[in-house]
């Protein structure tokens, strides 16, 4: 009989406990693979505009999922050897060495992650056109072309090589695992191998102090001391939750069972004493999976606001949907392409970019300024044309409305014309009272300190000829126009040709859309990264738990006969497996999802209060992250579904 | 009155691959009073554990008959009979059976919890049993902190709890030193006393067959012979000691006062 022949055996034995096993190891692959495949998809990287930064960054990714896959898979591939501890304690009674169960072990390995490697491989081909339409669509503002179906050679082979290497290593890491077991604690056989872990009230206290004050962190509503705060309450919430999973939990179990009337149904004692007894084993893994879910979900969720509420944030940013440097000529060949394309001008205006020089006197000091200046009318005409919606202002003769990068920090809120500055410009002939004011739009254009005055000063300073007619670099200044139009955001022909125009005609300009579809592109691919990384967190922690309790399940087999022959009957045998295995799964999600909630009530005070025009901008978020929780809850209840019966037929 | 009727019982075991069958149990037949304390014995491989299994309900028969307290135990389905099982049998078994996820008092609890009695009915039952049985001062314990004879004795006091009709007891004494064995065997001697339970005990060691009120001698599944207790414990002990020697059974182990050797 040689080892090929014992292996295959094996499998075609105990097909559904290998199908398990198959199923984790393709899926692996496929993971890696269908990352790989967009990484080296022609296609989606010329779609890509600045293909080099994103190459690499979805490389950099691809290796985290790469390492993070690997980790699971050893630690999966430990429990399943785990789980077969009799079968091999057999083979080591009938005279196999070591060495040669080893070589077993690593022949079985072999064989189904051979399978997997194509199994995977090939899904992940027949998939890779359905996954690169998907990131196509999230990070390009504008895709409705098809991608044609590619086999990318490089994709296959960066998945193969690795994955064979990581296979070889699990096939040799069962030879060590053997090398631990004693055989004869083997054949003891019937008695779980771990003590009794009682907890204490101190670790539950202080587990529910630490996350308390975490969550008492989380809901401050100052960003600045929250940002302060972030790492701090990262610690303690972890630090938090591992206890109360370690010694906490067990105390609860503890109260649970010294009061008589709810654990004393019978069912629940069995299911509650044998949980307590296996939670030092999975207690770490559970608290990973609450913390980790919480932030993974949180980060998820803000990227996917983010995401949404896209266009706002634009024009937060700008507050034209495009404003160009340039004469009449620049303009008018403007004009042909919005007539071209039929879309509408909403509205238009143009301004000379005058410029200024004049000394400014503050108490303190004496200085020299290059201003933006405008006319009181045709500041109000500019904002007109903007987008986001800014208070007409009145300057008197006599008066400086003042704006700078600088001078906006000083502005009061509550106060939007604020005199007491006691600060004065002197430009030619005109002595000027400096205002300023908090809400004043940004159409500096190029410059750095902006000058509104009233209309009789603007006259007089224009035909004093007070104005340069060069900037400082000894270009010539011309006028600037801004426009408004229908669907600024969509009209994808038209911005593309604009482009085309004003890059090779004007001076400078800005469009919305380009910042747009810049933004579009950074965080479609962030919350497309981050969904795949969460979908393979999510299968792989579901399955790690499955087979840490296939493993549980093979050392907890006795227990059920003993109780079956003091009759316990059928139905209540699988609901004490219900009640063994639903905390198992649900409790990690449970704390995941109360430390979620703290979570995005930091995210909401630090990022959206500011970048959505909603009222209720943590329900948003909610929102979100809710549809993300029930991805969470979905898959588990199929693992949980999965586990319960693989658990019942070792058992039974 | 007859609490346990067993009438014609086999129990064939056929293994998939040969079509060769084995005959554990041959058409058995006897049958148990209440309160009656009977001893089954025989070599190894000869069908005790079978027929203890088949009047437990933990095992079916391939024929035949098991009456116990006017219910035909072999036509109850997998839930009937679990919940039967709990109200009438108590079971004793060579190496305990005891949950290690579970203190001793959580152990001996466990039947009645299944079957949902009250906490302080719980309570009552238990404190008079473990004061009986002497295990009071380590019922807040697991079962791997106490003594092999302390968790025989838990398992006996879950056997007990729900009041069983009859208790079954597979070498209870199997797996416990002299002292011990001893000691349980008095207990269980007390609780059919007391307790008025029928007791079915299978043991290999002739001290403790020397316990009961009449022991059936099992060879290749029939019952190859009686015995029944006289006025002398010595006289019975000697006749039994003849019989295992012709079965060619195990020799006692526990030394009887003044009957050392055979
Ligand atoms: N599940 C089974 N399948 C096939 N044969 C079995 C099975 N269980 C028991 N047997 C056979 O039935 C016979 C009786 O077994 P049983 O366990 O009743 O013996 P026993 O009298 O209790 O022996 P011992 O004193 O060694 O415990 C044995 O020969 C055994 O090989
Ligand atoms: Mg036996």
């Amino acid at each position: 009989m040689n080892l090929a022949f014992l292996a295959v055996r094996n499998i075609k034995r105990s097909f559904s406990k290998y199908m398990m096993y198959f199923f984790t190891l393709s899926f692996s692959v496929f993971t890696v693979h269908s990352f790989l495949a967009l990484v080296f998809n022609e296609q989606v990287m010329e779609k890509l505009t600045y293909s080099r930064r994103y190459q690499s960054m979805l490389v950099a990714f691809g290796v985290v999922i790469f390492v993070f896959v690997s980790f699971f898979l050893i630690s999966s591939n430990v429990n399943f050897i785990k789980a077969r501890k009799k079968e091999i304690a057999m083979y080591s009674l009938f005279g196999m060495t070591n060495a040669k169960i080893g070589r077993l072990l690593f022949t079985e390995t072999l064989i189904i992650g051979t399978a997997a490697l194509v199994a995977g491989i090939c899904s992940g081909v027949f998939c890779s056109k359905l996954t690169a339409m998907i990131l196509l669509n999230f990070t390009l503002a504008y895709f409705v072309g098809d991608i044609p179906f590619v086999v990318a050679p490089q994709a296959v082979w960066f998945t193969a090589v690795p994955f064979a290497f990581v296979f070889m290593l699990m096939g040799t890491a069962g030879r060590r695992v053997i090398a631990k077991f004693e055989l004869v604690e083997l054949f003891k056989g019937s008695k779980l191998p771990e003590a009794n872990i009682r907890g204490s009230a101190l670790h539950l206290i202080v587990s529910f102090a630490l996350i308390g004050t975490g969550y008492y962190w989380a809901a401050i509503k100052e960003p600045a001391k929250l940002l302060l705060l972030a790492v701090p309450i990262l610690l303690v919430v972890i630090a938090g939750t591992f206890l109360l999973f370690w010694g906490g939990l067990p105390q609860v179990f503890r109260w649970l069972r010294k009061n008589p009337h709810r654990y004393f149904s019978g069912e629940n004692m069995i299911a509650l004493s044998i949980f307590t007894h296996r939670i030092r084993s999975i207690g770490s893994v559970m608290a990973a999976i609450a913390v980790m879910s919480a932030v993974g979900v949180t980060a998820i969720a803000t990227g996917y606001t983010l995401y949404g509420s896209m266009e706002v944030s634009t024009y937060d940013q700008l507050s034209y949907d495009l404003f160009f440097y340039g004469g009449r000529d620049v303009r008018d060949e403007v004009h042909d392409v919005f007539t071209k394309y039929g879309v509408g001008i909403l509205g238009e205006y143009t301004v000379n970019r005058y410029q200024v020089k004049a000394v400014q006197i503050d108490p303190q000091q004496t200085v020299e300024r290059v201003f933006r200046i405008y006319s009181e009318s045709d500041y109000n005409r500019l904002i007109e044309v903007s987008r986001k919606i800014y208070q007409p202002i009145e300057v008197k003769p006599g008066q400086g409305l003042q704006a700078g990068r600088d001078i906006a920090a000083y502005a009061e809120i509550d106060e939007p014309y604020n005199d007491g500055r006691q600060s004065k410009l002197v430009l030619s002939d005109l002595e000027l009272a400096v205002v300023t004011r908090a809400d004043m739009a940004n159409v500096h254009f190029g410059a750095y300190q902006m000058l509104v005055v009233s209309d009789e000063d603007f006259d007089h300073l224009v035909q004093t000829g007070t104005f340069a007619s060069v900037d400082a670099f000894g270009e010539p200044l011309d006028e600037v126009t801004v426009i408004k139009y229908e669907n600024p955001l969509r009209a994808h022909q038209l911005n593309s040709e604009l482009n085309q125009i004003l890059d090779a005609r004007s001076s400078g300009y800005v469009m919305a859309y380009n910042y747009y579809v810049e933004a579009m592109e950074v965080f479609g691919l962030v919350c497309f990264i981050g969904s795949f990384m969460s979908v393979v967190f999510i299968l792989m922690t579901a399955s790690l738990l499955y087979f840490k309790q296939i493993t549980a399940a093979e050392e907890e087999r006795h227990l059920y006969q003993i109780l079956r022959r003091i009759g316990l009957d059928p139905k209540a045998e699988s609901r004490v497996i219900a009640k063994r295995l639903l905390p198992v799964f649900f409790a990690p999600l449970l704390v995941g999802i109360v430390h979620g909630i703290f979570a995005m009530k930091s995210a909401d005070t630090m990022v959206f209060r500011h970048m959505l025009d909603v009222d209720n901008t943590f329900m948003v978020v909610m929102r979100f992250s809710a549809v993300m929780y029930s991805i969470y809850a979905l898959v588990y209840s199929a693992f949980y579904l999965i586990t319960k019966r693989q658990y019942t037929s070792t058992v039974r | 009155m007859e609490l346990l009727q067993v009438r014609n019982i086999s129990k064939v075991y056929r293994t998939s691959r040969s079509a060769a069958e084995f005959r554990a149990l041959n058409n058995i037949s006897f049958s148990v009073r209440e309160g009656e304390f009977v001893g089954v014995m025989g070599a190894s491989g000869s069908g005790k554990t079978t027929l203890l299994n088949i009047i437990g309900g933990i095992d079916k028969p391939t024929t035949g008959k098991c009456v116990i307290a006017g219910q035909d135990i072999t036509v109850l389905d997998k839930s009937r009979l679990a919940q039967f099982r709990i109200k009438n049998i108590g079971f004793i078994f060579q190496d305990f059976n005891l949950l290690e996820t579970m203190t001793l008092k959580e152990n001996i609890l466990l039947p009645l919890a299944l079957n949902g009695y009250s906490a302080a009915e719980m309570e009552r039952r238990l404190n008079q049993l473990s004061a009986d049985l002497g295990i009071g001062r380590v019922l807040a314990k697991y079962p791997y902190e106490v003594s092999g004879g302390e968790q025989q004795r838990a398992a006996a006091c879950r056997a007990l709890i729900t009041n069983p009709k009859i208790i079954l007891a597979d070498e209870p004494t199997g797996n416990l030193d002299s002292n011990s064995g001893k000691a349980l065997l008095d207990l269980l001697s007390m609780i059919n006393k007391k307790y008025s339970a029928a007791i079915l005990m299978v043991t290999h060691d002739v001290f403790a067959a020397s316990y009961c009120h009449r022991i059936m001698f099992i060879r290749d599944g029939e019952i190859y012979n009686e015995l029944y207790a006289g006025e002398s414990r010595k006289h019975f002990f000697d006749a039994i000691i003849d019989v295992v020697g012709v079965l060619g059974g195990e020799a006692y182990e526990p030394g009887f006062p003044g009957c050392a050797k055979h």
